[in-house]
């Protein structure tokens, strides 16, 4: 068996080991006594008087403006009343005075603090009242001294100075939600996050940091001494593309008619001018919309919340001519020179197809066709061309997908097929319907800012570019039209034709030294009855109303623009559309001068 | 003999291990106290006392394992884990991942570990089985050879930056020395010249260090700053006074603002629920737990026994005297949680390991004891 060593340490230095422990142990009881018996009552009281504060210094949100730097969102301060709960000897009482001050039922104050409670992190100030009058703020900031844990909050509130006419651009931040509260930790309730527009798309750039100070304070509340743990970093401001006096203009333009105005750089795809109407004020969401205010945005039966030019689609109607043209030029099967007769319809099987033009336009090739938007012609080009090849064209050039414009819920549109409506109606296509698609009407349907994407490439070269809301960015070529230069100036002189040449649908927007091009189109909503048939515009049911669109691209003295607009039961894409593109270019154009 | 002797069983050192379980027990209440402000806040919840009962149960298997085998046969792993824990630490330097400032951790998939809770058993190691060899008193010579041993490694720690195991290696082997004892004329000479180096260290240090120490000396020089820890651990701990406010009462609020409340301060936390009279409980019990390693190292009967049960002594020793003098505001801050009660995961998984050792050399004290 082994044997215990030898040369083992000293018993003394075992003891020394012993004392070591048992005399630093002494000490550490001795100081434990200091503090806790000793000095106990001075730390009691200390820890009573609770002198040291958190507080958040909140940062300001990136400004929004214009391309002119005219500015578009801005941060005012606003003041809200604070409670801390575990500064609070009576929570109760505390909230009774604040229905006092405030004239807010002392039921609804409680119901609010009971409901977000659960939501504020410990020791930090619980937002009452969010937005405090100025009358209110003097009375309170009187009293405060009295009331431990309520607290007068500043926080920057955003405010949009030119509300309805760019709301849709803009959005607007409104409070956070508890899954947004769940996935931005340095957010607190009634904190405001974005929720629309390039406000939601550019949260991150526009939030910043918030930062934190502590305050010391005396027992009677009042502040000796701050000191900046954290300081706040704003955030960062952005230039838009959007040119704030066309906008206006646009919007003035439109009237009181319901549609969509885009206006693109077609060389860069910057986006001047982007109108839905009607709008709505964003300024309400920011402190929180009113149940009443709310409920009139959802029930009006304008949609003033919905963007039309990115999330609401319609039929192209005769602007999709412009796309079955490309599909013609750019396809070997169907010749573009081949002339067709009009005589005002044309029969298939045993329906019947109509032309706009009830006695016809008798012999037409190409550019005729396009200026006069004869159906009948188009009705034959498409059926040569087919179904399914014009459907693909059609996506190519961008439609049946979104353009990734920095929007929110943008509507991708729909461009049918065979298998679609297989898939869709479990039917066949039908030949008519391949008709009905070369106009633009049945199933397909497009957004303003696609037609105003494509009429872009038309005029760049082939080049599909991103619509840009941001001004410094370069461009962004999504795809390349698969046309050469001679097909897209044949479109484009068509499209001038229409606006320069006796006959041509668009003969509103002739303008004195510049090259205007445009496709007018009128979409059917309904098949209109037989007894509307010969009515004025004005004389039928407002719903029932054709919608009218304007497409169009101008060029004067090295700049060039594309002008789309469409209007909500306007009737006919020239007279309901015309005079505000011709508006868009006499502004552009005068300005030039 | 087999591994499985009777014997093992009836001199398990049954006291040791229930004031162990006692302490830790205390920490995952306490955790719970200083966890539930934020349990209550239905945000950003952390169970941190969940999270130790976990390691808790974690570091109880690494204990047995601890237990299972005949320490004796460490003396072949010295050298390897010697060698295991330069080269992590020196891995670590180089590739490690560095949170908040510090580049102390190795991830492996999911599993985040320190190597210098490696380094620590290592050392203790290599220092047992170095001084069990040293006949008599310690001279020049073996001093010199163990400091080298022992400097790389926590050189290799110091720079990480990680001060507090650093200083908690060098103070725990430099225990171990003391025992072991010291020839008189080294202690002395060590003793007269140590303070010279006090001026030439004030250099090397770091800024964040520098002004720890300066509001050690007046705390009341940056009271929202640097000072802000100390003012507010030293009010909680005041203000619980004979008594103590009780648990889960402690509503000190400006505890809120402790940033290390689960951690090194947590003792703050304690002491402002327990008061006086709980706060001398919890001393006696550490105590007690101290001296029932000590009489391990005493009836242990082989010194590599012996020595090694002593350096885990120093390790607990320095860590609860350094942390809770840093709470007392006795000593400048040093990162050093206090064993059992500061919530971390690998912190509970060594100290439960090295328990473990001091449980296996007392057990098989039999072995050297009659035939």
């Amino acid at each position: 068996m082994l044997q215990p060593e030898t040369h083992k340490p000293p018993r003394k230095n075992f003891a020394f080991l012993q004392i070591l422990v048992l005399g630093l142990f002494c000490v550490l009881l001795l100081r434990l006594w200091y503090f806790q018996i000793f000095k106990g009552e001075d730390y009691a009281v200390k820890a009573q008087e609770n002198r040291l504060r958190h507080q958040t210094i909140y940062a300001p949100r990136g400004l929004i403006r214009d391309r002119d730097s005219r500015i578009l969102a801005e941060n005012k301060p606003a003041y809200a009343l604070g409670l801390i709960r575990e500064d609070c000897p009576d929570i109760d009482r505390t909230l009774r005075q604040i229905s006092t001050w405030t004239d807010i039922p002392i039921k609804q104050l409680q119901k609010r603090f009971s409901k977000d409670k659960g939501l504020v992190k410990p020791f930090k100030p619980q937002l009452i009242v969010s937005n405090l009058t100025y009358g209110e703020l003097a009375k309170i900031e009187s009293h405060l001294m009295e009331w431990p844990g309520l607290q007068i909050v500043t926080r920057p509130l955003r405010s949009y100075p030119h509300g309805e006419i760019v709301s849709h651009v803009i959005g607007y931040v409104a409070q956070v939600n508890e899954k947004e509260l769940r996935q931005h930790p340095d957010l607190q309730l009634r904190d405001n996050i974005g929720k629309q527009g390039i406000e939601l798309t550019k949260e991150e750039t526009l939030r910043g940091e918030k930062g934190s100070k502590q305050i010391e304070v005396d027992a009677q509340g009042r502040v000796l001494k701050e000191h900046i743990v954290k300081q706040s970093v704003p955030g960062k401001n952005i230039r838009l593309s959007i040119d704030l006096d066309l906008q206006e203009h646009a919007w003035e333009h439109l009237g009181n008619n319901t549609g969509a105005v885009v206006v693109l750089e077609p060389q860069t795809g910057h986006v001047l001018s982007l109108v839905s109407k009607p709008g709505y004020n964003n300024n309400h969401f920011v402190q929180g919309i009113a149940p009443q205010t709310w409920q009139e945005l959802v029930s009006d039966p304008q949609h003033p919340l919905q963007n039309r030019a990115i999330q609401s689609t319609y039929p192209p109607a005769s602007v999709f001519k412009l796309v079955v043209t490309s599909a013609v030029l750019q396809n070997d099967t169907v010749s573009p020179e081949k002339k067709f007769y009009c005589p005002g319809f044309y029969k298939l099987g045993r329906r019947t197809f109509r032309c706009w033009k009830e006695y016809g336009h008798g012999w037409l090739e190409l550019k005729e066709g396009i200026k006069q938007s004869c159906d009948v012609y188009f009705y034959k080009l498409g059926e040569e061309l087919g179904v399914d090849p014009l459907s693909q064209y059609a996506q190519r050039y961008g439609f049946g997908s979104r353009t990734d414009i920095d929007l929110p819920n943008e509507k991708s549109g729909l461009i049918p097929d065979r298998e679609w409506k297989l898939r869709r109606f479990g039917r066949r296509w039908q030949g008519g319907e391949t008709l009905n698609m070369s106009i633009g009407q049945g199933y397909t349907l497009v957004t303003p800012l696609q037609v105003a994407r494509y009429v872009a490439a038309l005029i760049n070269g082939g080049r599909l570019l991103k619509p840009q809301l941001l001004r410094n960015v370069p461009p962004e070529t999504q795809k390349t039209l698969p046309l050469q230069e001679e097909e897209l100036q044949r479109i484009q002189e068509a499209m001038i034709a229409t606006v320069d040449e006796p006959h041509g649908t668009a003969w509103r927007l002739r303008m004195k030294g510049a090259d205007i091009g445009a496709k007018t189109g009128t979409a059917q909503v309904v098949k209109l009855f037989e007894k509307y048939k010969d009515k004025e515009t004005h004389e039928i049911p407002y719903k029932l109303r054709d919608h009218a669109w304007m497409a169009s691209f101008g060029r004067h003295e090295g700049q060039e623009y594309v002008v789309v607009t469409l209007v909500e039961h306007g009737g006919h894409g020239s007279t309901a559309a015309g005079p505000v593109v011709k508006a868009i270019y006499d502004y552009l154009f005068d300005e030039a001068r | 003999m087999s591994p499985f002797d009777r014997r093992l069983f009836s001199h398990f050192n049954w006291t040791l291990l229930g004031l162990a379980f006692l302490l830790f027990a205390i920490g995952v209440m306490n955790l719970y106290s200083a966890s539930s402000l934020r349990v209550e806040s239905g945000l950003t919840t952390i169970y941190y006392y969940k999270k130790q009962l976990f390691w808790g149960l974690l570091a109880l298997g690494v204990m047995f394992v601890c237990v299972a085998f005949d320490y004796r046969h460490l003396k072949a792993l010295v050298w390897p884990l010697y060698g295991l824990s330069i080269a992590l630490l020196s891995w670590v330097l180089l590739f490690g991942d560095t949170i908040s400032g510090a580049k102390r951790w190795i991830h492996i998939g999911p599993i985040g570990f320190q190597p210098t809770e490696v380094t620590k058993l290592s050392v203790i190691l290599l220092a047992a089985w170095f001084l069990s060899k040293v006949p008599g008193q310690v001279d020049w010579k073996s001093l010199g050879k163990l400091l080298l041993l022992i400097g790389l490694p926590c050189g290799l720690i110091i720079i990480q930056p990680d001060l507090g195991s650093g200083l908690n290696i060098l103070l725990l082997v430099g225990g171990m020395l003391l025992y072991r004892g010291l020839q008189k004329r080294v202690l002395l000479t060590i003793l007269l010249t140590l303070p010279l180096f006090a001026p030439l260290g004030w250099f090397l240090l770091k800024d964040y260090q520098k002004s720890r120490i300066l509001t050690f000396l007046n705390p009341y020089r940056d009271p929202l700053g640097a000072g802000y820890n100390t003012i507010q651990s030293q009010i909680a701990i005041g203000s619980g006074q004979l008594w103590g406010k009780g648990f889960l009462e402690g509503t000190q609020s400006q505890l809120r603002f402790l940033p290390e409340k689960h951690t090194d301060f947590v003792l703050a936390v304690f002491a402002e629920e327990w008061g006086f009279v709980g706060c001398s409980l919890l001393l006696a019990l550490f105590c007690f737990f101290l001296y029932h390693i000590l009489r391990v190292v005493d009836t242990s009967k082989d010194l590599f026994g012996a020595f090694l049960a002593c350096g885990v002594f120093f390790y607990f020793f320095w860590q609860i005297l350094i942390n809770m003098s840093m709470v007392l505001g006795l000593m400048p801050i040093v990162g050093i949680p206090l064993p059992f009660l500061s919530y971390g995961g690998s912190s509970t998984i060594i100290n439960f390991a090295l328990l473990g050792l001091v449980f296996n050399v007392s057990m098989r004290r039999f072995i050297f004891k009659h035939d």
